[in-house]
């Protein structure tokens, strides 16, 4: 069985609107329920933990009633890094497996999930290849070629090993190495093989106002097919 | 194949919808919800149906009932598999003497029933292996002016607004919301906002109660989303 844990702390400041992103409504819904909802689906999910900034946690439980969802949650205030705000979501979490996603990317489908989980790996993530060429710099010149092939662009849901996790944060902790997500942490650390399951270029993250914008389109098109 | 839900069954459009829906056993349960026990019990004398029939007596002005009455109808019966919103209400007045109180009885059982019925139908249609419909009455009132109608013609508009609005919103549930907009018809609604009218010669609720037949069958799938205008040349 897995915990789902939700990625939600953040305040949403590139935003420039009064609530935090994932609160933000997609399709006429708040867009962290875009996630919580299709959770519901998955029997494999034994409960969901949300890490949430303290000042927006009664929102999420008054979403949480009024959308009538059922699974066990528990919603615990986040950290001051993403790194840290996921380690506390893992720690809160009961389950040997943990399912880890971001309320900002709320275009994942059921059937992403279901493929994860069902996935013969322990650690696996979702990535697309990367379209465009990527070059190194040193201050405003080029100073390397990175291999476009070798490259993925690292995507969210993904699902890890709850005690390998563990201890790839204790150790980024004593060492005060942060990572900008955990498939990097989790194989810094571990070495342990990380499996990548081919993602959709429409699992965008959304970051600024433009994304909403593009995820409004996204939502007409491919989830609901509605255009 | 679930129940169906149909307001204003006791009269007109509703009545004629649930005789054509029980003649095509669409649904395994029927419950007709209309506020005369007497009507609702003619409709059932008129319909041929092998669906189960439940006669639910209740006056939807009384919107604080609204959810239990969802929540009771879904325990007793199952799965609910279509909402028809048919019920009306009209006192057509011209705006100098329409009152507050004209305005809030009519957006009552026109606009917050509906709305309120759809609320709690989706909370347990979005679950719904299959999907499921909920289709809205409004009217043609609802789309051109009509002088000395004003909350009628208003309340329609809103639901005629509301149901494109919840197309979009209940789309990924699998829920298909529908709104139709019937012309003149031979209801004793109609008889309210044209007392002189020849009824024999307009649209019949047999008529409109056909269209929402098809409308609610599985094979349509194309026509949710719009404000479907069904109209009638005079004889």
């Amino acid at each position: 069985m897995f915990s789902a844990v939700i990625l939600a702390g953040g305040i949403g400041a590139r935003m420039r609107q009064d609530l935090p992103k994932q609160f933000l409504t997609v399709g006429g819904k708040p867009m962290i329920l875009h996630t919580l909802e299709r959770l519901e689906k998955l029997d494999e999910v034994s409960e969901v933990v949300v890490v949430c900034h303290p000042q927006y946690k009664a929102l999420l439980w008054e979403h949480i009633a009024a959308y009538m969802l059922k699974k066990p949650y528990t919603v615990i205030d986040g950290g001051e890094t993403r790194q840290e705000s996921a380690h506390l979501g893992v720690q809160a979490a009961k389950c040997p497996n943990i399912l880890l996603h971001e309320a900002a990317r709320p275009f994942v489908t059921t059937e992403e999930f279901r493929a994860l989980l069902a996935f013969d790996a322990e650690n696996v993530t979702y990535g697309l290849d990367i379209p465009f060429t990527v070059l190194t710099r040193d201050g405003d010149t080029v100073d390397g070629i990175l291999e476009r092939s070798r490259l993925v662009n690292i995507q969210l849901p993904q699902k890890f090993s709850r005690e390998k996790l563990l201890s790839a944060y204790a150790r980024a902790d004593e060492e005060g190495r942060r990572f900008t997500e955990d498939a990097s942490l989790l194989f810094y650390y571990t070495k342990e093989p990380v499996k990548i399951l081919e993602g959709r270029p429409t699992n965008i993250k959304i970051t600024n106002a433009m994304d909403l914008k593009t995820g409004e389109a996204i939502y007409k098109e491919y989830i609901v097919g509605r255009v | 194949m679930g129940t169906c839900i149909i307001t204003g069954a006791g009269s007109g459009i509703g009545r004629a919808a649930a005789v054509e829906i029980g003649k095509a056993g669409l649904f395994s349960h029927l419950v007709l919800i209309g506020r005369s026990a007497e009507k609702l019990a003619e409709t059932r004398a008129q319909m041929e149906t092998s669906s189960e029939v439940e006669l639910c007596t209740y006056d939807l002005s009384d919107l604080s009932g609204i959810p239990e009455l969802v929540k009771g109808i879904r325990e007793r019966t199952g799965e609910i598999a279509c909402l028809l919103n048919i019920a009306g209400y009209t006192d057509p007045q011209p705006l100098f003497t329409t009152s507050v109180e004209n305005m809030e009885q009519t957006y009552r059982v026109n606009v917050f029933a509906p709305f309120l019925l759809i609320r709690e139908c989706a909370k347990y249609m979005r679950t719904n292996a299959d999907g499921a419909k909920i289709l809205n009455v409004a009217s043609t009132a609802g789309i051109t002016p009509r002088p000395g109608w004003l909350s009628y013609a208003s309340s329609k508009a809103a639901v005629i607004s509301m149901s494109q609005t919840l197309t979009e919103e209940l789309a990924e549930y699998g829920i298909r919301v529908y709104c139709i907009s019937p012309g003149r018809c031979a209801t004793a609604l109609r008889r309210k906002l044209a007392p002189n009218e020849d009824q024999t010669k307009i649209m019949q609720p047999e008529e409109v109660g056909h269209i929402i037949c098809e409308l609610v069958s599985d094979s349509e799938k194309c026509l949710d989303g719009q404000n479907i205008i069904i109209r009638k040349k005079n004889l």
